[in-house]
């Protein structure tokens, strides 16, 4: 039986703006079991990242978490104060993000940046960090780390600004590694040996793991698990497989047919999905998804959907395929 | 608005999400503007004072009735609301009101066309600097560079002694010092506007240069001017009274608020109106247009977007 | 209109036995500067000898890397920028120096489609006058006619002609690309160059955007040179595919074959890098995972340039440049020890 690490309950994070309430992330719950990879896709607006910000607790202004708990163990990290939170982030969960070239320091080198957390954390002196700092490079696979901990952040490529950040996280060997859009901004060699990577991590350190990106491939090679989010909300669940091989979702079924795949025949026409993602100030009633599908019936515009158990493993937040309809006929 | 689900293998006429009439960035400037109520009372005053300044000669006929070269020696230093005489008289008589009314026409006279006169020079060298680049950006800059490097009490001086300036030179000489920064600023914003893909697009449409300048690279760079344009003023209106100071700008008998300044600085313990009046006017038109170009940057910030 | 139509006819029609678009030995240098004097201190070797022909009414893909040339590459071959060296043929004629009239003229027969929609649109413009605005440069059609077309135009991406006074920053991004795609339609073009024109979007919006070009390409006998970094949509639009890297061609192929059978080790491992939304098919997958990065394109490596991070790499790599060699019909690549 996998344990819990980390247990979020229907998290609800505004942004309170001067037109309006945006409704970020509009009730999500999951769980994240130890030494497991989930994923969560979704396109810009989906709430995917706000998510992950917000069991960080670093939702910026006008923001703020509204409601629900995030345990992480046995802690509830929303009722924490923010002395408290900083002891745990950094130390307990770690969070990399998708920009390497912003999100390192320019003015400090890079073997201090990544042995800071084990100062600060740990409470291990200068020396004996830098020399943790220096072997956590050479674990997440960059040549030469002595030499390479002296350099600055603009001297490194951004596959391996990318690896730094990685190393940087897991110095203090966290429970729980937030990884949001890591590889969106590496050309695709790049990206596949920081994919890599963060496949022995995980076997290696079974630290559990959140991938957030809105590339399906991604998600396909490396989570057993996926949540597909759409305006604020998670639409629907399961393993990776099952997700993949028959979607009880409307909008997971549109996206995967409307993605060009490398192993499809050329003549096979793309099913683009009609309409835009919706505007998070002007919200569609009922279910968000509602005025761009193509299976909606009389009910998706009025009532908002629940996530409900849809086939053995899945669960789908859709009045039609909880009615019983199959998708994939 | 909700497109509707197209027909298999058609494409849907998307509408625009918001149903309500197209807003221009300078319609949507003008609306922050309308909410900083400050901002919009400096502009008043501004506008104000420029109103003044047009139509003082038509003010003075009907308020003061007269002159503001009328002399009447038996009749020196009136004070504040004596008869005929709001704001009281000069050592020669003169109707304080009335020759701050055409000190106005000067001053303003001298700050909007030095302000036109050096933006409209700075703003071209500015444009061509940056969007040509190269040896011809090298050679404006340079030559801008030494325009900014001169000092300018030099340059006034040496007008000043080789011909009695006029309003209109003297607007003419202090844009001549004041057209450099200007043509650095333009500069520095068609730097970062020329790389920008749009203008790459139309220049693959096979615009010309002209066109590119004209029509895409000022509209986009025209929001720094304006803001600049209203702070130079203020800056132009405080240079002139200092000229006046020195002895360097308008003379009389022809009035502007820094000569009026200055020509009371010696009856300043026994007739003190005669100082505070065109102190006042400087202080409120240079407070006005500080202002007011600060609210007007706030307004074009695209950051607020 | 008279001049619109003698533009027209002056527009010859092109037949499909000679390649629309030549280019042979194209070399684009960017100089690096320095110091105070700015001095020329070395080169970015953006793309350094590339040869391709692209056949009227086929999609050329073009793929690769940060750094690999491809968008260069675009922009030279529509003389947005001049070449440093080589030669580029459209329709029969050497367009590489030419300037001015003729310049202008061609302007009318090669447009370009930008990545960024929030960039590629003059903010100060209504839509209306964005689409329209080649229209005016070229002098195509003027008052009621231009507003007709202008309204064609957009009808023809998809969008409604009603919000033509409005401004970019009211679209989405996807309706934003459909505006810059209508503006390069204006023209009545005969070849687009397509620059990442999808990347920025959404992925529920990206297929729409490449139906819509696929449309466009039937309906009005389009040749675009497609350049993207995600090879997935590459071969789905493309009628043939270009690898680039460090600035040279390192093999050409049909989608299909490029994937099933790539024989330039570079292609190999940038197929097998790219994911594919199938978690079986992943978990089977055989990669091949490069090590180390990107060489500086301004000093490639010597001989072969993909020498440095080449599983397959020899000594004789380092020696000589390969030349690109036929594998079959429409296949080549350069490589002296091919993938079998």
């Amino acid at each position: 039986m996998a344990k819990t690490v980390l247990a979020v309950h229907d998290l609800k994070t505004q942004f309170f703006t001067r037109e309006g309430v945006v409704k970020a992330v509009d009730g999500v719950s999951f769980e994240l079991d130890a030494g497991e990879t989930l994923g969560i896709v979704g396109e810009s607006g989906s709430g995917k990242s706000v998510t992950a910000l917000s069991i960080m607790r670093l939702v910026p202004r006008p923001g703020r978490i509204v409601n629900g708990y995030v345990k992480l163990k046995d802690q509830d990290l929303t009722k924490l104060t923010e002395a408290e939170m900083q002891e745990v982030r950094g130390e307990s969960i770690a969070m990399i993000f998708q920009d390497p070239m912003t999100s390192l320091n320019p003015v400090f080198r890079v073997g201090w940046q990544v042995a800071e957390p084990l100062v600060v954390h740990a409470e291990k002196k200068r020396p004996s960090a830098l020399r943790d700092g220096v072997a956590m490079l050479k674990k997440v696979g960059i040549p030469n780390p002595d030499q390479r901990a002296k350099d600055f952040p603009h001297q490194f490529s951004g596959g391996m600004r990318q690896r730094a950040m990685i190393a940087m996280g897991l110095t203090t060997m966290p429970s729980v590694l937030i990884a949001d859009e890591p590889t969106t901004a590496l050309d695709v060699t790049i990206q596949a040996q920081i994919l890599e990577l963060l496949r022995d991590v995980n076997r290696e350190f079974g630290t559990a793991t959140i991938l957030i990106t809105h590339n399906l491939g991604v998600v396909a090679g490396m989570c057993q698990r996926v949540l597909v989010m759409y305006a604020g909300r998670i639409v629907e669940s399961g393993p990776t497989e099952d997700v993949f091989a028959h979607p009880q979702h409307p909008y997971t079924w549109s996206l995967l047919k409307s993605i060009p795949r490398l192993d499809a025949d050329r003549h096979e026409p793309l099913r683009p999905i009609s309409g835009i993602p919706p505007d998070l100030l002007d919200v569609p009633p009922g279910c968000a998804f509602h005025p761009r599908c193509t299976f909606r019936v009389d009910r998706c515009s009025r009532d908002v959907p629940q996530l409900q158990r849809v086939g053995e493993t899945q669960l789908a937040a859709c009045w039609v395929t909880q009615a019983g309809t199959n998708l994939n006929a | 608005m909700i497109s509707p689900i197209p027909l298999e293998g058609e494409v849907a006429v998307e509408p625009v999400e918001r149903g309500r009439p197209g807003k221009s960035y300078w319609q949507e400037s003008w609306e922050r503007l309308r909410l900083n109520r400050l901002g919009i009372a400096a502009g008043l005053v501004l506008v104000f004072f420029i109103l003044v300044a047009i139509t003082s000669p038509i003010l003075a006929a009907l308020f003061t009735h007269t002159d503001y070269r009328t002399i009447d020696l038996a009749n020196t230093f009136a004070r504040p609301l004596s008869a005929g005489h709001i704001l009281g008289t000069d050592d020669l008589g003169r109707d304080e009101l009335t020759r701050l009314l055409f000190g106005a026409q000067v001053s303003m006279g001298i700050g909007f066309l030095s302000v036109f006169v050096a933006l409209t020079v700075g703003a071209t060298v500015g444009l061509v600097a940056g969007f040509y680049g190269g040896l011809i950006d090298g050679l404006l800059m340079r030559f801008v560079d030494m325009i900014l490097a001169i000092p300018a009490i030099f340059l006034f001086i040496l007008m000043a002694l080789l011909f009695k300036p006029n309003a209109i030179t003297l607007a003419l000489i202090i844009a001549s010092v004041g057209w450099g920064s200007i043509a650095r600023l333009v500069r520095g914003e068609v730097l970062s506007v020329r790389t920008r893909d749009f203008m790459v697009a139309t220049k693959a449409l096979g615009a010309s240069d002209l066109r590119l300048i004209g029509r895409h690279l000022l509209p986009n760079v025209l929001h720094v001017l304006i803001v600049y344009g209203s702070l130079y003023l203020g800056q132009v209106i405080l240079i002139e009274a200092a000229l006046d100071f020195l002895g360097l700008g308008i003379t009389p008998p022809t009035p502007s608020w820094g000569n009026m300044l200055t020509n009371s600085e010696t009856f300043f313990f026994h007739s003190s109106w005669l100082v505070v009046w065109p102190g006042i006017t400087i202080f409120l038109s240079v407070l006005a247009a500080n202002l007011f170009g600060n609210a007007l940057r706030d307004a074009f910030d695209p950051r607020l977007r | 209109m008279p001049e619109a139509t003698r533009e027209r006819e002056l527009k010859r029609a092109w037949t499909a036995s000679e390649p629309l678009l030549s280019v042979r030995s194209l070399v684009k240098y960017f100089p690096v500067s320095s110091g105070v004097t700015q001095r020329t201190i070395a080169h970015v070797h953006a793309v350094d000898g590339v040869d391709l022909d692209i056949k009227a009414g086929e999609t050329l893909g073009l793929v690769g890397e940060s750094g690999c040339g491809k968008s260069t590459l675009g922009r030279t071959v529509i003389r947005l920028l001049d070449p440093t060296e080589g030669t580029i043929t459209f329709k029969g004629e050497d367009i590489t120096r030419i300037r001015g009239e003729s310049l202008r003229r061609l302007r009318r027969e090669m447009t370009i489609i930008f990545q960024d929609p929030y960039a590629s649109l003059d903010p100060r413009q209504t839509v209306g006058d964005i689409v329209g605005e080649p229209l005016d440069i070229h002098h195509l059609a003027r008052g009621r006619a231009r507003a007709e077309r202008i309204a064609e135009l957009l009808r023809i991406v998809g969008l409604n002609p009603r919000y033509a006074d409005r401004y970019p920053h009211e679209f989405s991004g996807g309706q934003r690309q459909r505006i810059g795609i209508a503006r390069a339609l204006a023209v009545e073009p005969t070849f687009i160059v397509c620059d990442e024109p999808i990347s920025a979007l959404d992925v529920s919006i990206q297929a729409q955007i490449i139906n819509l070009l696929e449309k466009l390409q039937a309906q009005f006998n389009l040749t675009y040179l497609f350049i993207a970094h995600d090879l997935s949509v590459v071969k789905h639009i493309s009628n043939r595919i270009a690898v680039m890297y460090l600035g040279k061609v390192m093999e050409t192929a049909p989608g299909s074959v490029l994937y099933r059978r790539p024989r330039h080790p570079y292609t190999g491992s940038l197929v097998s890098a790219i994911p594919i939304p199938d978690p079986r098919i992943e978990a089977r997958r055989e990669r091949v995972i490069l090590q180390g990065d990107v060489a500086s394109p301004v000093y490639p490596p010597s001989g072969c340039r993909f020498r440095t991070r080449c599983p397959r790499a020899r000594e004789h790599c380092a020696e000589e440049v390969p030349p690109l060699e036929s594998f079959g019909p429409d296949h080549r690549a350069a490589c002296f020890y091919p993938l079998d």
